[in-house]
């Protein structure tokens, strides 16, 4: 945990420091209102980041290429049956989250009793997803908007803090607690760092392994849900855009590739840094080519640093 | 153990035999002259990327940055001559040192810096892909016409797009007889019992690395000798088209299995079911869909196939 404490803390304060950097580049950027837009777009990225957290946790190199798809399809189911009202809110979000943890136990069926490796069977499962929801738009021309609530989720703030950032606490909190307090969050954990040591011992490592991917379909198909509040409308490729890099934040963040390291603290930090180096960098006069550079090579950099974290400790 | 390496490639075969007998039921002037070669011309690209992610998956890596990696390189063809007022000789020669120099980048990275390749392979993309966009912000741009020709002769009755593709498959068949292509295997299979059997693995996979962006140049000359113009975002398909072939030819993800052959007969098999989406009529909004079924189908048989003959 100290460890973990410590990769957060070098992360967050990165940002910090990238903020200030970024007040001297376009001031303005430690504004009140930068900084609430930052997390925002952090909370979205930290909870795409989140399913990977789980899904890395429990090792046999697990990576879910389909949060993305899942995404897109809680956005785009969700603002079709919620019809621009607030009506059915629950009850869709309900459906929604099921729906998504429904299509993670597939893959996680495939991953865990066919033996299909996660990169391959997310992937397929995400074409499959995507391939549907195409069909979907094109015969049903659903409603796109999103509801009076969603929009306030996403766009307003209690007490200054923003709404979908207070829900992106409490959702991490859940998840740490989860993860480190209850016998299932071990269990996990034990498969990852060891899996046969973990079967030896009792855990039923297959329901270990479809669960996590459960998890990560139900908060994948709920962000897309959310997110849609954020846009203002869904549209097809709505998650896309998370896929890779809730991957790197979630390794930059501290999880092991490897399984069984790694704590969501780190995670959650990464995702405010890399959001910031991103807005940082569009901020900055140099056109796309040198920010997809920059953008580059600074995450050679942290792999590197995250690297020698990882030595010291 | 060539029983077993055949046993991995027959899931696919099987399955570009029944797509190709689909694809000529649909369409029987399929096997015509002009029109097999008209297909092996739009396949090449998608055979020679996804023989190129065979080699880095067979060492036990993936590369993310193939995709980005053809778009810099189609930029760099249809920019250099009016930057450099370059002939068709010395672009091509030029664009083959910035193939090998991201493959080195890429193999340095993995092998030496020890960096896990799904992730630092998508950072050398984005920098690949602002290399392109630096090259040419705009589609556009012009690629000397000599290269399309080129690329639709044939020579001795033998399209020039087909001859890409067994010199894909020749130099992998030499290869495997080298040592350094059974280094390659023995490094993705175990790579702790490979240092022990005194095999340099970093110096391999940086080798491993170099190779395989040799396929990547050359399939990104395929495509832009059919574009003959540059466009930043030409190549991204790819990559996931490239991971998909290797998997469905049976390649190990976990390294040190299968062979490039498959991941050709898959690449093939891939564009032949587009085909067939398209042949059967089938209205376009299907087909995104009926793909991710029909990878999910080969899928299965590769799995289930695969573990059979091995177990």
């Amino acid at each position: 945990m100290s460890a973990a404490l410590r990769t957060g803390g070098v992360l967050l304060a990165l940002s910090v420091i990238l903020m200030v950097l970024g007040n001297f580049v376009t001031p303005g950027f430690l504004s009140f209102t930068q900084v609430s837009t930052q997390l925002k777009i952090s909370a979205f990225l930290g909870l795409f980041a989140l399913c990977q957290t789980f899904v890395l946790l429990a090792g046999g190199e697990g990576v879910d290429l389909s949060v993305g798809a899942i995404g897109s399809l809680g956005g785009i189911v969700g603002a079709a049956l919620l019809q621009g009202k607030d009506s059915a809110l629950l009850a869709v979000a309900a459906l929604m989250g099921t729906a998504g943890a429904a299509v993670g136990t597939i893959s996680g069926l495939g991953v865990a009793l066919l033996g299909v490796p996660p990169l391959v069977m997310t992937l397929a499962i995400a074409s499959i997803v995507n391939g549907g929801l195409i069909i979907f738009e094109s015969i049903a021309q659903p409603p796109i908007a999103a509801s009076p609530f969603l929009a306030q989720l996403a766009g307003r703030a209690t007490w200054g803090a923003p709404n979908i950032v207070l829900l992106w606490i409490v959702v991490g909190l859940a998840a740490l607690w989860f993860l480190s307090a209850t016998a299932w969050g071990r269990k996990i954990r034990s498969t990852g760092a060891n899996a046969r040591v973990a079967l030896l011992s009792g855990t039923h490592i297959t329901l270990v392994k479809v669960s996590v991917y459960a998890i990560s379909g139900l908060v994948a198909a709920l962000s897309g849900f959310c997110l849609i509040g954020y846009v203002g409308a869904a549209f097809l490729g709505l998650g896309d855009a998370y896929v890779l890099p809730s991957i790197v934040v979630a390794v930059i963040g501290g999880m092991s590739l490897a399984g069984g390291r790694g704590s969501y603290v780190g995670v959650a930090a990464a995702a405010i840094l890399i959001t910031v180096l991103t807005s940082l960098l569009a901020t900055i006069q140099i056109g796309e080519a040198g920010r997809q550079i920059i953008f580059g090579c600074i995450l050679i950099g942290f792999l590197l640093l995250n690297r020698r974290l990882e030595r010291a400790a | 153990m060539r029983s077993l390496r055949h046993a991995r490639i027959l899931p696919s075969l099987g399955m570009l035999v029944v797509v190709f007998a689909m694809n000529v039921a649909l369409q029987p002037d399929l096997i015509t002259r002009a029109s097999l070669s008209s297909n092996v011309a739009t396949f090449a690209p998608t055979v020679l990327v996804s023989a190129a992610q065979a080699i880095i998956v067979l060492m036990g890596e993936l590369d993310l940055s193939v995709g980005a990696g053809v778009s810099m390189l189609n930029c760099a063809l249809s920019t250099l001559p009016e930057l450099a007022g370059w002939g068709l000789v010395p672009t091509l020669a030029a664009t083959f040192g910035i193939a090998l120099a991201a493959g080195a980048t890429n193999g340095a990275l993995v092998a030496y810096l020890g960096l896990p390749s799904l992730i630092v392979t998508f950072a050398t993309s984005a920098i690949w892909f602002g290399v392109a966009l630096a090259f040419r912000p705009q589609p556009g741009g012009s690629i000397d016409p000599a290269l399309n020709e080129l690329y639709a002769a044939s020579i001795a009755g033998v399209p020039i797009a087909l001859i890409l593709i067994l010199i894909a498959i020749g130099l992998w068949s030499i290869l495997q007889r080298h040592p350094l292509g059974r280094q390659l295997l023995a490094v993705g299979g175990n790579p702790t019992a490979a240092f022990h059997a005194g095999i340099d693995v970093r110096w391999v996979k940086f080798r491993g690395h170099c190779i395989a962006w040799c396929f990547v140049y050359l399939g990104s000359l395929a495509i832009s000798a059919q574009t003959l113009s540059g466009d930043s975002r030409l190549g991204l398909p790819y990559t996931l088209t490239s991971v998909a072939a290797v998997v469905i030819g049976g390649i190990s993800l976990a390294g040190g299995r299968g062979s490039v052959w498959g991941a050709a007969f898959g690449a093939i098999a891939l564009g032949l079911v587009a085909n067939v989406i398209y042949f059967a009529g089938i209205p376009s909004i299907y087909q995104e869909f009926f793909k991710g079924i029909v990878i999910c189908i080969a899928l299965s048989f590769t799995f289930i196939l695969g573990r059979r003959t091995i177990e």
